[in-house]
């Protein structure tokens, strides 16, 4: 069997299973849970270490889930499939990924596991709450491995609308926030991004009259096209990221979410906004890439800043963590903007390690929340003296957040602040102020670690439960241990994203090239006389722009 | 040639075999009366359901084994220089209509089982009227003149007009019937001038006739009126905003298997009445571009249908009123499918009709699955209000969810039958470029998301009401279950397995336009 297929059916036949089981056998209800997503995180963990010896039986498969074959572009999915679905519209059924994906896909099946592993607590209506939460799942897996345009849709709007049900009956409202409204803003929101985005996928397949995806990479749109249609499509996906100004569903979201949700809300499901963004917008629309790209690097910045001085005054850590990670995704859209190899590559790799950082704290917030019912630090204070092993964990994933050494953050923030220096996007101004972003970060953290953890312990914390049991202490340790072993050893990581990154960022390149050639041949043509560097400043003339536009019709 | 021992006249050559599925489905119509006249009162009920819905299998089972190749006529009356006057057809397009409408008709049979028990008469008029209805549906695909459209949409109208006020005691019953029949008799007479117009300027009732003169070039004034005086009488049918008044009132009124077959068969006759219309009145005039287009007008009343649809559907408190305002939108949709169609440009696929079938296929079974639960719940608790549906995923797990998966289907969520229904239709669109009718039909969706949700919000996330919160569940008729079942499966497997679904739509949407273009 396809490993591919076999990573997305796991959760998808447990998902049916669990209809078929009694409500209260609640023990073959986690089980269940537990095996499926067991299986998908083994599967790619095989995948992950024998990526680079992957290879296709014959000649004829490799050649279909190869694009650009024999180019300098050329852009290689392993452990593809493809069966036939509807083909009177060119629809199949297809499966395949680069580096980048399965990254995705790996942090998924890490998150998953240990989300399912934390959801034990759960006592409320445990069989509907799996069946939503391996629903979710399913649909997460799928937009990471999908190859056909129909089929990445269908299963990214399959990711958000669980969500409804997960957060709406299991999640909890605070005074900070209200569980209805969240719920209900998050899931019309990340809809609202998703349709928006779909008609620009419906017209990309009526310009290539094809939804592989695959084949679109090599069909070449007319750069007026690619104007019109990449800023509706990349905003879609920017809806899920979230980009600055369209982030106001994310912290909300996450502070009503149980906390398997939390995980994988911040930890996954804002990286299917960034994957779209690089799978689909970047390396369709290269050219029109070139043009936006340099503003998405000034809305990027407001995400880091404006999402970190958020953080500092919130009160409530899950609002904190919560901003934090839109600050955070501020990095991984800073590291697309940069358009260089490096950049991209980090991008990439923090959205891995931004993932795992994020569904710790997470995971750690909701094993007090379960005792304490409060996450308000005013309340808090002194929780190393009851829980050490729980408090060991948050400060570790504080500091692997503020992007301390040694942490797989720490390398891939480096990577994305190096790109966008390297490219010196709008002066650097945007890696200055990325670098102070990280200071940022540290304030608000240290300050929930200090307040949360350490001072004075209120009397009635005194009765609080630390992790103790394997099965409890299980997920945060190989959350941790994750974070550790791709800070210290990111090798493995940095390769496999690159084998990905590569044709893209040299697509991105011949983007550039041919927007600066186009913009020369048409100031020739009018007889102006700006010629823009493109290389050095993409923030070009507004003259010369209006006229490309122009030239366009 | 002889046929049933009269002499036909020449040009009448019969092929009347072709018609074996709506001979069967007449003579069941007739047949269910038979069991109210002769058996005792305790087993009419079972018996005339049960006899309908055998003839709708056995109508349905011959309607897949008929072979779609080229158009026949099953009537075919000429003139004298062979031009066409009346005619009744069969092709690929009205194999699919008539079987989705016997197979449906079959479930809505099904459906109503458990609720004509509890009536205590009139068992036999009921099936009977519901039978004809539907035969009126089924004849609606093959018609191909002016006079036989009107004719079987009168004969849908009329039985709809009795079967609405069906339950004769109860006010709003009565009131349903009646406000329908009233303007149900003005849209009436709209088509009637518009036919008698179309007649006018063409001289001829068939649609070879109208189909010639549109891809003339420019009509005239006569025939643009005509034609817009039919697609009144039409989207009155749809349920096509401004001519949609009728809609809420009725749909809340009438008898809930009755509004099921209303929002499902009733509505696909017109949306197939207006596929058959436009493969004369707007295909044709694809070719020529004198002959000016119609898009731009069925786009503006699919927008307008669209957005009243589901922006009335929010504050609606009443599940079958909610529906029936959710029916506007989807007619919205629908409406949509016919302006891709009518559009020139695009691929030249016709992605516009094939889309409608599909949606007509997911619609029918999502709706018999909503209405059925609707049954089962207001049979127990006497409403189909709010309240009944507070908390009912605690009290009647089983109900809530085939609610809650036709709701999610209704709302366009993959993996359900509706996603895909809905993706088809924004691709027809966005295939001929009409991109701002995109864009409302993608605002419609999101609009839609928030208001079905509220529904599954008041069944899944808030707790049964504190008197009904001890009452046992609520008992599932296992022919209800049964539906339920096959519904649930339907909608699933539509949304996911969608490829032999669509091609079948795909290949009788491709026999569309072949005769006179």
């Amino acid at each position: 069997m396809n490993p591919l297929l076999l990573i997305l059916l796991a959760p998808a036949v447990a998902t049916v299973l669990l209809f078929f089981v009694k409500e209260d056998n609640k023990r073959t209800i986690r089980g269940i849970a537990t095996a499926a997503t067991a299986i998908s995180l083994l599967v790619s963990l095989m995948l992950f270490f024998g990526f680079a010896e992957a290879k296709y039986e014959t000649p004829e498969q490799a050649a279909a889930f190869t694009a650009n074959a024999g180019t300098e572009t050329e852009h290689v999915y392993k452990y593809g499939i493809e069966v036939d679905w509807v083909e009177s519209l060119g629809l199949s059924f297809r499966l395949g990924v680069d580096g980048m994906g399965l990254a995705m896909v790996l942090l998924t099946a890490f998150i998953i596991f240990a989300g399912v592993m934390v959801s034990y607590t759960v006592q409320n209506r445990v069989k509907e709450y799996y069946i939503c939460l391996l629903a979710l799942v399913t649909g997460v897996f799928g937009v990471f491995s999908a190859l056909d345009l129909f089929f990445y849709y269908f299963f990214y709007e399959l990711a958000v609308i669980p969500m409804y049900l997960l957060i709406g009956i299991w999640g909890s409202t605070t005074k900070t926030v209200d569980q209805n409204y969240a719920t209900m803003k998050l899931v019309l929101l990340l809809s609202a991004g998703a349709v928006m985005a779909l008609i620009g996928l419906i017209s990309v397949y009526s310009d290539a009259s094809t939804f592989n995806m695959v084949a679109l990479e090599e069909h070449s749109f007319s750069s007026s096209f690619q104007m019109i249609w990449f800023p509706v499509i990349f905003l879609g996906f920017a809806a899920l990221v979230p980009m600055w100004p369209l982030h106001s569903w994310s912290p909300a979201g996450h502070a009503a979410a149980p906390a398997a949700v939390s995980m994988l809300h911040a930890g996954v499901l804002m990286k299917l906004g960034a994957f779209g963004i690089l799978r689909i917008t970047c390396t369709y629309f290269p050219e029109a890439a070139a043009a936006y790209l340099p503003y998405v690097g000034i809305l990027c910045c407001m995400n880091i800043i404006y999402g970190g001085l958020v953080a500092i005054a919130q009160r409530d850590m899950k609002l904190i963590i919560g901003y934090s990670s839109s600050s955070h995704m501020g990095y991984v859209l800073l590291g697309v903007a940069s358009a260089t190899m490096i950049g991209v590559e980090g991008a990439v790799f923090l959205m891995f390690a931004h993932g795992i950082m994020t569904a710790l704290a997470f995971s750690l917030i909701g094993w007090f929340y379960d005792q304490t019912h409060t996450r308000m630090l005013d309340d808090l204070g002194g929780l190393m003296k009851v829980m050490p092993f729980v408090g060991t964990c948050f400060v570790i994933a504080s500091m692997a957040s503020a992007g301390l050494p040694g942490f797989a953050n720490f390398v891939s923030e480096l990577l994305v602040i190096i790109g966008a220096w390297q490219s010196n996007l709008w002066l650097g101004i945007p890696a200055i102020l990325a670098v102070w972003g990280l200071v940022i970060t540290g304030v608000y953290l240290l300050r929930a670690v200090k307040d949360a953890f350490f001072g004075e312990m209120d009397e009635k914390w005194a009765g609080l439960k630390d992790a103790r049991s394997f099965s409890e202490r299980a997920p945060f340790v190989m959350l941790v241990a994750v974070l550790v072993i791709f800070g210290f050893y990111p090798q493995p990581m940095v390769e496999c994203v690159e084998q990905g990154v590569k044709p893209l960022v040299k697509r991105l390149d011949e983007g550039k090239a041919a927007r600066s050639a186009r913009l020369e041949r048409e100031a020739g043509k009018t007889r102006m006389v700006i010629v823009p560097d493109v290389d050095s400043s993409k923030g070009k003339p507004s003259s010369v722009h209006s006229i490309n536009e122009e030239g366009d019709r | 040639m002889i046929f049933l021992g009269i002499e036909l006249p020449e040009a009448l050559t019969p092929n009347l075999q072709l018609m074996l599925p709506e001979f069967i489905v007449a003579g069941t119509a007739l047949g269910a009366i038979i069991p109210e006249l002769v058996l005792p009162a305790g087993r009419r009920a079972a018996a005339t359901a049960w006899t309908s819905l055998i003839g709708l299998v056995i109508a349905f089972i011959v309607l897949l084994t008929m072979e779609p190749t080229s158009t026949q006529f099953a009537i075919h009356v000429k003139g004298e220089a062979g031009e066409m006057i009346s005619g009744w057809r069969s092709d690929a397009f009205s194999i699919f209509s008539r079987a989705v409408i016997a197979g449906g008709g079959a479930l809505l049979v099904l459906m109503a089982m458990p609720f004509t028990r509890r009536m205590d008469r009139g068992h036999g008029e009921f099936y009977a009227l519901l039978l004809f209805a539907l035969l009126g549906v089924m004849l609606v695909s093959g018609v191909s003149d002016m006079l036989s459209l009107f004719v079987c949409l009168e004969l849908v109208t009329i039985m709809a007009y009795i079967l609405a006020a069906f339950r004769r005691n109860d006010l709003r019953s009565t009131e349903a019937g009646l406000k329908y029949l009233v303007i149900g008799a003005v849209s009436t007479a709209v088509l009637l001038l518009g036919i008698a117009l179309i007649y006018g300027a063409t001289g001829s009732i068939s649609f070879e006739a109208l189909a010639k003169s549109v891809a003339s070039g420019p009509p005239s004034a006569f025939l643009v009126l005509g034609i817009a005086f039919v697609l009144v009488g039409l989207f009155f049918k749809v349920g096509g905003v401004p001519f949609h008044v009728w809609i809420p009132d009725v749909y809340e009124g009438a008898p809930s298997p009755v509004t099921a077959f209303l929002i499902t068969a009733s509505k696909a006759a017109g949306v197939i009445l207006l596929l058959r219309f436009g493969e004369a009145a707007f295909l044709p005039a694809l070719d020529n571009p004198d002959s000016g287009s119609w898009a731009l007008l069925l786009g503006a009343v699919a927008a307008l249908t669209l957005l009243f649809g589901v922006l009335s559907a929010i504050p609606q408190r009443d599940m079958k009123r909610m529906l029936a305002f959710s029916s506007i939108g989807h007619a919205g949709y629908m409406i949509m499918g016919i302006a891709a169609m009518a559009a020139s440009g695009g691929s030249g696929e016709p992605f516009g009709p094939s889309a409608l079938l599909f949606y007509i296929m997911a619609y029918f079974v999502t709706s018999v699955t909503a209405f059925t639960v609707i049954i089962a719940v207001s049979a127990a608790t006497g409403t189909h209000g709010a309240a009944a549906w507070t908390g009912l995923a605690r009290r009647s797990p089983f109900l809530a969810l085939a609610m809650c998966l036709a709701l999610l289907s209704l709302a366009g969520v993959p993996p359900m039958a509706g996603f895909f229904a809905k993706f088809l239709i924004l691709n027809a669109v966005i295939d001929k470029g009409m991109i701002a009718l995109a864009v409302i039909g993608a605002a419609a969706v999101i609009i839609g998301l928030y208001f079905y949700f509220l529904w599954i919000k008041e069944m899944y996330l808030r707790a049964p009401a504190p008197e009904t919160a001890d009452e046992p569940p609520i008992a599932i008729h296992p022919i209800t279950r049964g539906v339920l079942v096959f519904g649930m499966v339907a909608m699933v497997g539509m949304g996911i397995a969608m490829g032999p679904f669509y091609e079948w739509a795909h290949e009788a949407a491709q026999s569309l336009g072949l005769l006179w273009r």
